[in-house]
């Protein structure tokens, strides 16, 4: 009698072949559905072992940044802290770097977060040329580069912000393939970080981008970026540029008109308010209002007091607003505001038109205690309102 | 007969579950799309460090209405006004407290009535007067009290809170929930990157039974230990990363929480405000709100955000799990019956067209569906017509899916970055899992048809109480004399279940 053994092979077959005769007794949606229950198994346990991988590495890259933290910290602030600049090998020297330092992508990660929570300790009293000698004696330009330039969209986002958050001053030239890439944000942050460490003109994308969309977002980090601008002495674009682009980009002339008022530019002035005298559009007029009012432009009370009674409810409070921060002393300002009083139904022109009659110093005062003395039942809570120093009358909405 | 009603139950389930699982996977795949655009794009630290340093951060206004308070108010008030952000007010309403909830906030933070300017933008019932501080702590300035008279909902309380509120974004909350600190940064930040206008911002929430809560401050996340929150808590979480998520990015969500949502004022008081009858009253404002955009062809998103920003404390028991979820029951069937004009109507675009249609096929329709199941099968049973070779192999795939969706939302909960902060606190995620087809999920069918039941037949409901027993602390409360924190172990305080 002769015994036959099995191949491995003919044993998985074998019960391959069991099961798939098992499967084949049942009818099709029922093998339709074990085949779908199948694949969520595999799925479950795929996802289970992705889970415990991505913990497993989170938990060793917490440990790395922890290590640079209780290696470094103290000696990275010994660096940043000394008036005189150092020399490179002086701060490899405090930072007891081996000879031949290299750093591989993932430890070069690992120092981003001690590096930030450096700058943020110490902000202000940093100085700058050895925190420069720093981040390039633990190779972070390098490494931002290399993350600018990867091709994972992440990456390159984490890089430009990494590089803005750490003040790294990465070259201008490794943001400039990105200026006018479809993806929006990838865009949005290399024109940032352009307009951050630019040394010539790079506000050109700005004013020059016919499909330009500018959003609140937009907005906050531009500011920011012409803080930090200003704050080191790099040159400031010019607002009024961007107000008369073409074609008009609502909101960036909006932003343009707001940072000439929150920089104080009054040379503008003159400029903002001949585009007042030819605008029709009711958000861009507003902004201009409300910067030459809060610029106390006295030359532009007369506009303001020529459109008044064209204009719209939210414009008049604008101007209202912007009459009472110029303040000029005009009795016929007061006279004016207390005539459109009467007249005006809705209760926030109201309020602000009362509280700027009682801010206008001695003349207003005046007008506001007769109006209070003639007035209906209707004002009373107005008046109550205003008079009370607990409350903001500012904003009453 | 009964034959025909066999062959007929079985190819509508079949087709009913082969629609309801393929919506779950279509979901699943576009909240991991929304949430791989987050992960790309999204750097909270960035974005708080950004918005602090900008004069452009808008303000916001965080209204939340109190009834009956007293035990908790004051630190949980404390602890919104210690919130981080440059610009925001918080508005409580006192809606008519019969206990000493007002007298408190008076003593606490130096409260004085203010001869305030009301306008009655939203209607409520009558407003009794307006408080600020005198004090020179500039957090308490952020404060202002609304007293006015009951009004019998959390609904007309805020409406009175939205009537004096100042800024053009308002956070409606309720004031036993826990914020994050940062919650604030967090939603206002996709009202600022759209292009278009946001005019609701959804915010993931968590159950705080379990956490540890400190002085009104989240200390520890951690998962409930009792069987009820923490199938709730999974619920919950399923709900805002796959379900919520997933209708966000087809700018289709049904609803912003009332726990904690922010809303575009001047939108919400054009729609009227929150409607005082419902009983899905958050569901309801945002129907009223696509409603108006949508007749006024205005274009509009509502945004979900992944980030969990708010902790609040969800039934402990059954017996109050159950008055929950049957006048959540009853809210939904209600919403149909007002906004039914609005289903599968393309005038209110995805909304309309899709989700609305989703909801009534397989939110409102399916505990219908799935008590006719259990009913058949035991019916099966009786009859000794059960085919045991089938059953376990439909019921096994069943099981195994419920797992998959729960390991997909522990790795979307990791991803995004807001997780417990002890990976094992997700084995609770998985027992929970485990047991819930069995043990939750049949009770929920039942709650909801008693929900339906009762709108059917008309029969009066009234917002119940809610039985809390109070959040962990870290360390053992101080005992003080007039601001018992919430910190209290099993406090059987009686509150408004909004």
């Amino acid at each position: 009698m002769e015994y036959y053994t099995l191949s491995r092979y003919a044993y998985w077959k074998y019960y391959i072949l069991v099961f798939y005769y098992r499967l084949a007794e049942y009818p099709i949606p029922v093998r339709l559905w074990m085949l779908f229950g199948s694949i969520c198994m595999l799925l479950l346990v795929a996802i289970v072992i992705g889970n415990a991988a991505r913990s497993f590495t989170s938990y060793r890259f917490d440990r790395l940044v922890q290590h640079n933290r209780e290696r470094y910290y103290e000696r990275m602030k010994t660096v940043v802290s000394q008036a005189r600049t150092l020399d490179p090998a002086e701060v490899s020297a405090i930072l007891e770097l081996p000879k031949n330092f290299k750093m591989k992508e993932r430890q070069n990660r690992s120092f981003v977060p001690v590096l930030l929570e450096l700058r943020r300790e110490m902000e202000g009293s940093i100085s700058q040329p050895n925190w420069v000698r720093l981040t390039q004696a633990l190779k972070m330009p390098v490494y931002f580069e290399s993350q600018i330039l990867s091709r994972k969209i992440r990456k390159r986002v984490q890089g430009f912000k990494d590089v803005a958050d750490l003040d790294a001053n990465l070259k201008e030239a490794v943001a400039s393939r990105y200026l006018f890439t479809k993806n929006r944000k990838l865009q949005m942050h290399a024109r940032l970080h352009a307009a951050r460490f630019g040394t010539s003109y790079p506000f050109k994308v700005l004013e020059e981008d016919p499909n330009l969309v500018f959003t609140d977002e937009m907005v906050v980090k531009y500011h920011n970026v012409l803080v930090y601008r200003q704050n080191n002495g790099l040159t400031m674009p010019n607002f009024i540029r961007w107000c008369n682009r073409v074609p008009v980009n609502e909101e960036l002339r909006i932003f343009a008109v707001n940072e000439i008022r929150l920089f104080n530019r009054r040379e503008d002035c003159a400029e903002l308010l001949s585009m007042l005298e030819s605008s029709r559009d009711e958000a861009f007029s507003c902004t201009l209002i409300r910067a030459l009012g809060e610029m106390e432009y006295v030359p532009a009370e007369k506009e303001f007091l020529r459109r008044y009674l064209s204009a719209s409810f939210t414009e008049r409070q604008v101007l209202a607003e912007a009459l009472g921060a110029i303040h000029s002393g005009n009795p016929e300002v007061v006279r004016f505001l207390a005539d459109d009083l009467v007249q005006t139904t809705d209760y926030v022109s109201r309020m602000t038109l009362l509280r700027v009659i009682h801010d206008y110093g001695a003349i207003g005062l005046q007008t506001y205690e007769k109006i209070k003395a003639e007035s209906n039942f209707e004002l009373e809570p107005y008046f109550a309102h205003i008079e009370c120093n607990l409350i903001d009358s500012r904003r009453y909405a | 007969m009964l034959e025909w009603f066999d062959v007929f139950f079985s190819i509508f389930v079949a087709i009913y579950s082969f629609f309801v699982l393929s919506s779950y996977v279509a979901m699943a795949i576009l909240a991991f799309l929304e949430h791989r655009k987050h992960y790309t794009y999204h750097d909270d630290a960035y974005t708080i460090e950004e918005l602090k340093k900008s004069p452009y951060t808008p303000g916001i206004s965080i209204v939340a209405p109190a009834y009956n308070e007293e035990k908790t108010v004051i630190t949980n008030v404390k602890s919104l006004l210690s919130l981080d952000y440059p610009d925001f007010e918080v508005v409580i309403v006192n809606d008519g407290s019969k206990d000493k909830t007002l007298e408190l906030l008076i003593e606490n933070f130096d409260l004085v009535q203010v001869p305030y300017a009301y306008v009655e933008k939203i209607k409520t019932k009558p407003f009794k007067g307006l408080y600020k501080t005198r004090s020179d702590n500039p957090a308490f300035k952020r404060l202002t009290v609304v007293d006015k008279v009951n009004g019998g909902t959390k609904a007309d309380a805020s409406n009175a809170g939205v009537n004096v509120v100042s800024n053009k974004f308002f956070v409606c909350t309720d004031v036993d929930c826990v914020l994050d600190q940062y919650a604030l940064y967090r939603i206002i930040w996709p009202t600022m990157a759209s292009t278009r206008r946001v005019i609701a911002v959804s915010a993931t929430m968590r159950m705080s039974n379990g956490s540890i809560v400190e002085e009104g401050k989240m200390v520890d996340s951690r998962p409930p230990h009792d069987l009820i929150p923490l199938f709730q808590d999974l619920e919950y979480t399923r709900s805002f990363l796959i379900g919520k998520t997933a209708l966000a990015r087809l700018n289709a969500l049904q609803n912003v929480s009332g726990g904690f949502g922010m809303f575009d004022r001047e939108i919400v008081i054009k729609a009227g405000g929150y409607d005082g009858d419902s009983f899905a009253e958050d569901m309801d404002m945002v129907a009223r709100m696509i409603r108006y955009m949508c007749d006024a062809g205005e274009d509009y998103r509502i945004v979900q955000i992944p980030e969990t920003c708010c902790w609040t404390e969800g039934p402990p028991n059954l017996k109050v799990l159950n008055r929950q979820r049957t006048r959540w029951g009853r809210g939904l069937f209600q919403f149909f019956s007002v906004h039914r004009d609005m289903v599968a109507n393309r005038n209110y675009r995805r909304y309309g067209g899709f989700t609305l249609t989703y909801i009534l096929l397989f939110e409102l329709l399916a505990p219908v569906v799935e008590f006719t199941g259990y009913i058949t099968v035991i019916w099966f049973f009786l009859r000794g017509a059960v085919n045991y070779n089938t059953i376990w192999i439909a019921y096994l795939g069943l099981y195994v899916f419920a797992q998959l969706l729960t390991m997909v939302i522990i790795s979307y909960d990791t991803w995004v970055g807001t997780s417990f902060k002890r990976k094992k606190d997700y084995l609770w995620f998985v027992l929970a899992s485990l047991l819930e087809p069995i043990l939750y999920h049949p009770l929920n069918v039942w709650f909801s048809l008693r929900g339906y039941w009762k709108h059917i037949w008309g029969t009066q409901m009234v917002w119940g109480n809610m039985t809390r027993k109070g959040v962990q602390s870290a360390k053992p409360a101080a005992p003080k004399p007039i601001a018992p924190t919430p910190v209290q172990p099993v406090s059987q305080e009686k509150k408004t279940d909004a």
